[in-house]
C-alpha cells in the first residue's frame, strides 16, 4: 500500500522530514519521519536508506544530555528503517552498531547501567536484533573478525547486564533473544548456515565471552521462579546454542596444540581472543560441569513443563556435539534426561523418548566407552542408594528413582553385560532388587481367606478366577503405587532382554536359593526375566545385538520349573488347619494326629510347628503364588513348545488349583488359563482332558506315598471340578487307586480321601444327574392324584353321598383283597404302585451298571465303613458323600436298595445316638434317601427312626416354647427345625401307615403354637400340609378336634349331627395355625374337586 | 535298613489290554527321540515315545490276536512281531510307515516267544517253535531259509519248547540255542548238526523263562514253581545247576539279565517285580506297584548308562517304568 513507489517520489516526500529533524530534534519532527515512512516503500527506501538514516543518527550523536523519549523514538524510527533495508556497508553496521549499544551504556564512565527506562532498552534491544537481521553475509561477518571482539563484547556484556538484572519479562526475553543473534544462532530461517570454517572462527572469537555468558546465563537459570519460564526457556536454549559451538567436539580436535601467533599490530586484540587447546577445554569443561549440575538440578524440577523440555533439548544438543568434552557433565545430563522420561506432561515425556530413541538408534552411548563407563557408574551409585530412597523416599521419588534407574538401563542397552560381568554391580543391583521388592506379608486376611468348596461350581470358580485379572495384586512393604511395580518390571525385563540370560538366572537362582528372605523376589525378577528375555512386553529403545536362542531360553526354564516345584520349595505351610497340617507332616506325625476324635485332640496337642506364625504362612502362600505366576509366565514366553513341559508342569499347578487357600487356588487357574492359551488348548476342561494321561500318572504314583496322598487327591478333585463327564473313563482307572488307597489306610487319611470322594460324587451327580432328576419326578406324580380323588367334598348332594358309601365299600373290598373283576378303573390304581419294582429287576439285574453308577455304588461302600469313624469332621463328611451317592445311584434301584439296606444301621446309629450335628447331617441324608428309595424304608423307619424322632421332638417342644430369640442360634433348635421341616415329605415319600402318621401329627402339633419360634411354627405347618396329601381327612378331622371354626349340618336328617371336639372353643395359641391350615385344606380340596371334574367328564 | 523301593519313574497307560511284551529302542545315534515298543493282547503293537510318555503309533497286523513277541531288526525302524495268530511279521516303520513287509507262518499255536540273533551285517537268525509239537525250528533272515529243525529223540518226552534264546560266545562264531521245555529242562543245542549238546532238568514244573549270559557262561530260568534255577555251562558243553534261588511266591513270567549283567529281573506273577544283583543272586528289590500279573520285564539300551530303564507290562494295562540301580 505503499504511496511512493520510486525513490524519487519517496526522496520528496521525506526530504522536508529530514530536514526539519536535522534542523530541530524534537520527538514531533521524528513522529513526522516515521509517519512518512510508513508511506514510503521498502525498495524506494533502500536507496534513501543512509540519507534517511543520517538525521536519526544524527540526532542519537548531538552532544549533550538528550530526552529520554525523544532518543526511544528515534530509535525506534531506525529500526523500523532497518526492518524495511538491508544494511550494506560494513561501516555502516559497525557505526550503527556501536551507537545504538552507546544509548544503552551509562554516560559516564561507572559501571552501573545507565538508569534509562525500560521502553528505551527494549527499544535499543529491538534495534540491535533488526539491525542484525537487516545485513547479509559479508557485511555481518565483519563484525566476527578479531578486529571486531571488543565492540562485540562490548555488546554481549550489556545485553547480559540486561538479561540477568532487569525485572521486566519483555527486555530480559528480547536481550536473550538478541544475544542469541549476536552469537549467530538465530532461530530464524533467514540466515545462512555457517560452514565449519566460520563456524571454527566464531568458535574461537565466542570462545572469550564463555565464562561470563555461561556464569550469567545460568544465573538467570537458577533464578527467581517469578521470572516467569520464557526468560529461563531462553537462556537454556542460548547456553547450549553457544556451548555447544565453543566446546564442540568436531572443533575442538581441530584446534592446534599451540595458539598461533598473530601479527604484531593485532597483538592487543589477540590478548583477548582465546587459544582453545586441551587444558583450556578440560579446565572450561570442569567449570561448566559446575555449572550445569546447577542447572539441571534446578530446572529438571522446575514447575512450568517447557523449562523442562528445553532441558531435554539442551541434553540432546550437549550429548550430540559435546559428547566428548563434556564427558564429565553427562552423569548429570544423562540423569535429567532418564528422569524426564516419566516427566507428567506429555509433551516433555514424548520429546524425551524420542531423544533417549535418537541417542540409542544413533549409538551415541554404545559407541562411546566413555559414556558406557559414565552410565555404569552412575547405577552403581544409585544402585547402591537405591535401599535407602526406598525407604525414605515417597512414592512420588520412587518412581522418578526407579524410572531413572530403568532409563539407565535402557541406554546402556547391549552394554548392560559389561555391567553385569561387574560382580560387584550385579551384586548391588540385585540386592537393591531384592529390598525393594520386599512383599508386605502382614495381611492376616489372605491367610484366612478359604476356598469355598462346593458353592461355586466349576465354571463358577473358573470365571471368578479370570475375571479377577491374571495377576494377583501384590503389597509391598516400601510402596503401595502400582506405577513402581510395573518400573521394577521393566526394569526386570529390560535386563532380561539385554543381560546374557544364564548369567542373570545362574545369579538369582543363587539369591532364590541362599535364604527364605529373598526367595519371594527372586522368583518374581526371575519370571520377569524370563518374559524380558523372550522380549515380551518389554519396552526399550533398540534392539539388542544377538537374537534370542530358543534353546537357552527353554534351558533356562526347564531349570527354574524344576526348582520351583521342587519338594521343599513347593509344599509349604499355608494353613494351621489341624486336618491340613496333619497332612503335611503326616509322615512325621501320623502318631499324633491319627488319633480318633482328631479334632478335640489335636486342639490340645501342640502344633507340630509351633513357631508357624501368620506371616510366615503369609509369606508362603505368595511364594507360592510367584511360582505359579512365573510358570505362567513361562508357558506364555514358550507358546506351544511347552506342551512339552506340561509333563512335569500341569500336575503341581492343578495340586495348587486344589488349595484350600483363596488366592492360591486362585493363582492357580490363573497359570492354568494362561497355560491354555499358551499351548493353545480351547479350555481348561481340554487341557485336563487331553492331558490326563499325566495327570493320572502323577496322582497314581503319589498315590503310593502316604504324605503326598492330600496331593494327589487335590488334583484329582480340580480335574473333575473343571471337566465333564468325557473325563470319566479317562481317570476311572485313578479313581480306583484312590479306593484301595483309601482302603490301605482308613485310619489317618479318611479325611483326605473323603474329600475326594466328595468331589468326585459331586462331579457324578452333576454330570449324570438329570437322568436321576427325571425318573424321579415320574415316579411322583401319579401318587396322590387317584388316591385323593373322589373324597372330601364339602357341598354334597344326596346322589354324591350314595355314590360315596358305595365307594367306601368297594374300596373296603379291595382293601381287604377282594377285587371285583369288573373294577378296571381301581385296578388301574393299585398296580401302578406294584409294577415298577418287577420291572426294574428283570431289566437291570441283567445289564451291567454304567460306569458311574459302579463307582457311586463303590465309594457308597466305603462310606458305610467310614460311617462310624470315630472323627466326627469324618462322619459329617462321609454322611455328605453318603447322600450324593444315594442320588448317583437312585436310577439303578435294585442296585441301591440292598445298598440302602446296607447303610441303615449305621446311619441309624448316627440319627439316634451321635453329635447333634452328625444327627441333623444323617437326617438329610435320609430325607434324600427316603425321597430315592420311598416305602423301602417305610418299615424301618417307623421301628428305628420314628420314636426317637417324635419323643424328642415332644420333650424338646416346652424348651422352645419358653426360649428367647438366642434359641434360634442354638443347636438344638437346628435341629427340631430339620427334623420338623423334614418330616412332612418323609411320611408322604415312605407313605406311611396310619398310625405312624398320628404320632407324626401328634408330636407335630404342639408346635403350631404360637409360643414356638416363628420358623418352627412354619416348619411344623410344612408337616400338616404333607399329611394333607398323605391323608387329608383324618388331618381334617386331628385339626378340627384342636379348634373348629364351622358348625357342620349333616346333609340329611337321618345323620346324626356332627360334634367335634375342637368346636365352640374358646381361641388358644393353636387357633391362628390350624385355622391357616383348614383354609390351605379347604383350597386344596376345591382344586382337587375341579380337576376331579375335568377329569370325570371327558367332552 | 535299606531305602524303601522307589517308584515307577513313570506309568504308560492306554494299551487298553494286557500288556504281553516290551522291547526298547534308545541306543540310536540319530537324534530321535528313546522308543518302547510294547505288545498287547488285543493285537496292538503301541510305538511309544518316551519323551513325551505318548503313543506315537499304534500297530495292527495281528488280527487282534494277542502279540507277545516284539523285537527290532538293526534299527528301530525295522519291527519284527510275533502273535498268536501264528505269524511272525516284518514291519517297515521308516519315515512313518507302518506296513508289514513280510511274514512269517509258524502254524504254532504255543506261547514260545521268538528268539533273534544278528549273525553278519545284514543277516539274522530267529528260532521259534515250529508246527510240530516238540519242535523249534531256525530260520534265517530276512531270506526266510530254514536253517536248521531242531528235533528232541524220540522219547526225550520234552514236551513243548516254552522259551528260546538264541546266543553266540563272540562273533563270527557258532549259533547256539538255549531252549526251555514244558518237562522242565533246559536243552542246549549245536544248530549246524541239529543235536543235543546237553540237557539238564532245571525245574518240576515248564520253564517260562530264561536268559543267558555267554560272557560268564551263565544263564538263569524261572518256571511256574517258586525258584529261580541259575546253571553255568563248562567247557565241555556241559550244562550243570549252579544254584538254586527260593522265591516266596510261585511263578516267573519273564527273566530278563541287564545289558551290562550286572542286574537281571523277574516278572512274577506276585505282581511284582524282583531284582537280583547277577553276580551272586543277592535280591536287590521287589518292585510293587502292579495290580495283576507282570507279563515282562526289558531294561533299555541307552548309551549313558546314568539313563537306563526298566520297564515292566502287566496284565493290569499298564507299563511301568522305572530307573533303578543306574549308578551300579
Amino acid at each position: 500500500m505503499a504511496v511512493f513507489d520510486t525513490p524519487q517520489e519517496a526522496f520528496g516526500a521525506l526530504r522536508p522530514a529530514c530536514v526539519q529533524l536535522t534542523r530541530a530534534q524534537t520527538m514531533e519532527n521524528v513522529a513526522r519521519l516515521q509517519a512518512h515512512l510508513a508511506a514510503v516503500s521498502a525498495s524506494a527506501l533502500q536507496e534513501l536508506q543512509e540519507y534517511v538514516l543520517f538525521p536519526l543518527r544524527f540526532a542519537l550523536k548531538v552532544p549533550g544530555p538528550k530526552q529520554e523519549r525523544l532518543v526511544q523514538s528515534v530509535v525506534q524510527c531506525i529500526s523500523s528503517v532497518l526492518a524495511a533495508t538491508c544494511v550494506k556497508k560494513q561501516e555502516l553496521l559497525q557505526e550503527l552498531f556501536s551507537e545504538l549499544c552507546t544509548c544503552l551504556s551509562p554516560p559516564s564512565s561507572s559501571s552501573n547501567p545507565a538508569p534509562l527506562s525500560e521502553e528505551l532498552k527494549l527499544a535499543v534491544i529491538q534495534a540491535l536484533h533488526t539491525l542484525m537481521h537487516s545485513a547479509y553475509g559479508d557485511v555481518i561477518w565483519s563484525l566476527y573478525q578479531p578486529s571486531a571482539l571488543p565492540l562485540l563484547g562490548f555488546a554481549v556484556s550489556l545485553l547480559l547486564g540486561l538479561a540477568e538484572q532487569e525485572k521486566a519479562k519483555q527486555i530480559k526475553i528480547s536481550a536473550l533473544k538478541c544475544l542469541q543473534v549476536l552469537v549467530l544462532q538465530c532461530d530464524c530461517q533467514e540466515h545462512r548456515h555457517l560452514d565449519e570454517d566460520e563456524a571454527q572462527q566464531c568458535g574461537d572469537l565466542f570462545a572469550s565471552f564463555l565464562p561470563g555468558i555461561s556464569i550469567t546465563l545460568s544465573r538467570v537459570i537458577t533464578g527467581d521462579i517469578k521470572q516467569g519460564h520464557k526468560p529461563t526457556v531462553s537462556a537454556i536454549r542460548l547456553f547450549y546454542l553457544i556451548v555447544g559451538l565453543v566446546m564442540a567436539d568436531a572443533q575442538l580436535a581441530r584446534i592446534a596444540k599451540n595458539k598461533e601467533k598473530l601479527p604484531v599490530e593485532e597483538s592487543r586484540i589477540s590478548e583477548l581472543m582465546v587459544h582453545r587447546g586441551p587444558d583450556w577445554s578440560k579446565s572450561t569443561a570442569e567449570k561448566l560441569s559446575l555449572l550445569l549440575h546447577k542447572m539441571v538440578e534446578f530446572s529438571s524440577v522446575h514447575p512450568h513443563w517447557k523449562v523442562r523440555l528445553e532441558l531435554v533439548e539442551l541434553v540432546h544438543y550437549l550429548l550430540r556435539n559435546c559428547s566428548q568434552s563434556l564427558v564429565d557433565s553427562f552423569s548429570h545430563l544423562l540423569k535429567a534426561l532418564v528422569g524426564l522420561v516419566n516427566d507428567e506432561n506429555g509433551e516433555v515425556q514424548s520429546r524425551c523418548k524420542e531423544v533417549l530413541q535418537g541417542i540409542a538408534e544413533q549409538k551415541i552411548v554404545t559407541q562411546n566407552r566413555a559414556l558406557v563407563d559414565v552410565l555404569s557408574e552412575n547405577l552403581h551409585s544409585l544402585a547402591t542408594a537405591l535401599p535407602r530412597l526406598m525407604n525414605s523416599q515417597d512414592d512420588m521419588g520412587k518412581v522418578s528413582t526407579l524410572s531413572l534407574l530403568l532409563g539407565y538401563l535402557k541406554l546402556l542397552g547391549p552394554k548392560i553385560n559389561i555391567v553385569l560381568n561387574s560382580i560387584s554391580h550385579l551384586h548391588r543391583l540385585s540386592k537393591a532388587l531384592m529390598q525393594v521388592l520386599e512383599l508386605d506379608v502382614t495381611d492376616v486376611k489372605i491367610v484366612e481367606d478359604r476356598r469355598c468348596e462346593g458353592v461355586c461350581g466349576p465354571s463358577g470358580s473358573l470365571q471368578h478366577g479370570v475375571q479377577k485379572g491374571r495377576r494377583q495384586k501384590k503389597y509391598f512393604r516400601f510402596f503401595t503405587e502400582e506405577k513402581i511395580f510395573q518400573l521394577l518390571q521393566q526394569v526386570c525385563r529390560v535386563l532380561g532382554y539385554y543381560g546374557n540370560l544364564y548369567l542373570l538366572v545362574d545369579h538369582f537362582m543363587g539369591l532364590y536359593s541362599e535364604s527364605g528372605m529373598y526367595r519371594k523376589q527372586a522368583a518374581m525378577v526371575l519370571n520377569e526375566l524370563i518374559v524380558g528375555a523372550a522380549g515380551v512386553g518389554v519396552d526399550v529403545l533398540q534392539e539388542r545385538e544377538v537374537s534370542l536362542n530358543m534353546d537357552d531360553l527353554k534351558g533356562s526354564i526347564m531349570s527354574i520349573l524344576d526348582e520351583y516345584t521342587d519338594q521343599a520349595n513347593w509344599y509349604l505351610i499355608t494353613s494351621i488347619d489341624t486336618e491340613e497340617i496333619s497332612h503335611e507332616h503326616s509322615v512325621q506325625h501320623s502318631g499324633l494326629t491319627a488319633r480318633p476324635g482328631g479334632v478335640c485332640s489335636s486342639v490340645l496337642l501342640p502344633s507340630p510347628e509351633p513357631h508357624v506364625t501368620t506371616r510366615t504362612m503369609n509369606s508362603n502362600i505368595w511364594q507360592i503364588c510367584i511360582q505359579l505366576e512365573g510358570i505362567g509366565c513361562f508357558a506364555a514366553v514358550l507358546g506351544k513348545e511347552f506342551r512339552l513341559l506340561l509333563l512335569s508342569a500341569l500336575y503341581p499347578v492343578l495340586e495348587k488349583a486344589g488349595d484350600k487357600t483363596l488366592l492360591i487356588s486362585e493363582t492357580a487357574l490363573g497359570t492354568l488359563v494362561d497355560i491354555c492359551k499358551a499351548c493353545s488348548y480351547d479350555s481348561l476342561q481340554c487341557l485336563i482332558n487331553e492331558n490326563s494321561d499325566y495327570l493320572v500318572n502323577g496322582i497314581s504314583l503319589n498315590l503310593r506315598q502316604l504324605a503326598h496322598q492330600p496331593h494327589a487327591s487335590q488334583v484329582l478333585d480340580t480335574m473333575l471340578r473343571h471337566s465333564d463327564a468325557s473325563l470319566l473313563p479317562l481317570v476311572e482307572d485313578v479313581i480306583q487307586d484312590v479306593l484301595s488307597a483309601l482302603d490301605q489306610s482308613y485310619n489317618n487319611q479318611a479325611s483326605t480321601f473323603l474329600r475326594v470322594l466328595h468331589s468326585v460324587m459331586t462331579a457324578l451327580v452333576q454330570w449324570f444327574g438329570s437322568s436321576c432328576g427325571e425318573e424321579h419326578q415320574q415316579r411322583q406324580s401319579p401318587k396322590w392324584w387317584s388316591g385323593t380323588l373322589s373324597q372330601g367334598q364339602q357341598v354334597v348332594t344326596r346322589q354324591e353321598v350314595e355314590q360315596f358309601f358305595l365307594d367306601y365299600v368297594r374300596q373296603k373290598q379291595i382293601a381287604e383283597g377282594n377285587l371285583p373283576d369288573t373294577g378296571d378303573e381301581e385296578a388301574d390304581e393299585v398296580l401302578p404302585l406294584a409294577e415298577p419294582e418287577p420291572n426294574n429287576s428283570d431289566t437291570e439285574g441283567e445289564t451291567p451298571l454304567p460306569s458311574h453308577a459302579q463307582l457311586a455304588k463303590d465309594v457308597m461302600e466305603r462310606c458305610i465303613h467310614l460311617l462310624s469313624d470315630g472323627n466326627l469332621r469324618v462322619r459329617l463328611k462321609v454322611l455328605d458323600v453318603l447322600e450324593l451317592c444315594v442320588t448317583a445311584l437312585h436310577p439303578h434301584g435294585n442296585h441301591l436298595l440292598p445298598m440302602a439296606h446296607r447303610v441303615w444301621p449305621a446311619l441309624v446309629t448316627r440319627l439316634i445316638s451321635d453329635d447333634p450335628l452328625a444327627v441333623l447331617r444323617a437326617f438329610k441324608v435320609l430325607c434324600t434317601l427316603a425321597q430315592k428309595c420311598g416305602d423301602f424304608l417305610r418299615q424301618r423307619f417307623s421301628k428305628d427312626v420314628l420314636p426317637k424322632l417324635t419323643s424328642s421332638l415332644l420333650s424338646q417342644a416346652p424348651a422352645s416354647a419358653r426360649a428367647g430369640p438366642v434359641y434360634n442360634h442354638t443347636l438344638a433348635f437346628k435341629l427340631q427345625l430339620a427334623v420338623l421341616q423334614g418330616l412332612g415329605s418323609l411320611c408322604e415319600k415312605l407313605d406311611m401307615g396310619e398310625s405312624d402318621l398320628n404320632k407324626v401329627a401328634d408330636a407335630c402339633l404342639i408346635y403350631l403354637s404360637a409360643k414356638q419360634p416363628m420358623k418352627l411354627q412354619e416348619a411344623a405347618q410344612s408337616v400338616f400340609l404333607h399329611l394333607m396329601h398323605v391323608d387329608p381327612d383324618s388331618t381334617w378331622l386331628l385339626l378340627n378336634e384342636v379348634c373348629c371354626p364351622h358348625q357342620y349340618e349333616p346333609p340329611h336328617i337321618s345323620l346324626q349331627p356332627v360334634k367335634l371336639s375342637g368346636m365352640g372353643r374358646q381361641r388358644n395359641e393353636f387357633t391362628d395355625n390350624v385355622l391357616l391350615l383348614l383354609e390351605r385344606l379347604q383350597q386344596q380340596e376345591s382344586m382337587m374337586r375341579r380337576a376331579g371334574t375335568q377329569e370325570a367328564s371327558p367332552p | 535298613m535299606a531305602l524303601p523301593p522307589p517308584d515307577p519313574q513313570f506309568v504308560l497307560r492306554g494299551t487298553s489290554a494286557a500288556v504281553h511284551t516290551l522291547h526298547f529302542s534308545c541306543g540310536g545315534q540319530e537324534p530321535g527321540v528313546p522308543t518302547l515298543f510294547s505288545g498287547s493282547e488285543n493285537g496292538f503293537i503301541h510305538v511309544w515315545n518316551l519323551k513325551t510318555h505318548r503313543v506315537d503309533t499304534e500297530l495292527d497286523g495281528h488280527g487282534r490276536k494277542s502279540v507277545y513277541c516284539v523285537e527290532t531288526i538293526g534299527s528301530k525302524n525295522r519291527l519284527l512281531s510275533q502273535g498268536r495268530d501264528q505269524r511272525i511279521c516284518l514291519w517297515d516303520l521308516a519315515e512313518g510307515r507302518t506296513s508289514v513287509t513280510d511274514s512269517v507262518f509258524t502254524e504254532n499255536v504255543g506261547f514260545c516267544r521268538c528268539s533273534l540273533l544278528k549273525v553278519a551285517e545284514g543277516r539274522w537268525l530267529v528260532a521259534m517253535a515250529a508246527k510240530a509239537l516238540e519242535e523249534v525250528q531256525v530260520l534265517e533272515l530276512p531270506s526266510k531259509t530254514s536253517v536248521c529243525t531242531l528235533k528232541p529223540e524220540v522219547g526225550a518226552k520234552l514236551g513243548m519248547p516254552m522259551c528260546l534264546k538264541l546266543w553266540q560266545l563272540n562273533c563270527g562264531s557258532q549259533p547256539l540255542l538255549l531252549a526251555g521245555y514244558e518237562d522242565g529242562s533246559v536243552v542246549l543245542w549245536n544248530l549246524s548238526m541239529g543235536k543235543v549238546l546237553s540237557q539238564l532238568v532245571c525245574h518240576q514244573e515248564p520253564v517260562m523263562s530264561l536268559d543267558f549270559d555267554s560272557e560268564k557262561a551263565k544263564g538263569i530260568s524261572g518256571s511256574s514253581e517258586k525258584v529261580l534255577s541259575i546253571w553255568s555251562l563248562n567247557e565241555q558243553q556241559n550244562l550243570q545247576v549252579y544254584k538254586t534261588h527260593k522265591l516266596v511266591n510261585a511263578g516267573i513270567a519273564d527273566i530278563t539279565i541287564r545289558p551290562d549283567k550286572k542286574i537281571l529281573a523277574t516278572a512274577g506273577w506276585d505282581h511284582r517285580i524282583r531284582i537280583f544283583g547277577w553276580k551272586k543272586l543277592k535280591p536287590l528289590a521287589v518292585l510293587d506297584y502292579h495290580t495283576a500279573t507282570v507279563h515282562c520285564v526289558s531294561f533299555s539300551d541307552h548309551k549313558n548308562p546314568s539313563e537306563r530303564l526298566l520297564a515292566a507290562g502287566s496284565k493290569d494295562h499298564r507299563i511301568s517304568i522305572w530307573s533303578i540301580y543306574t549308578q551300579t
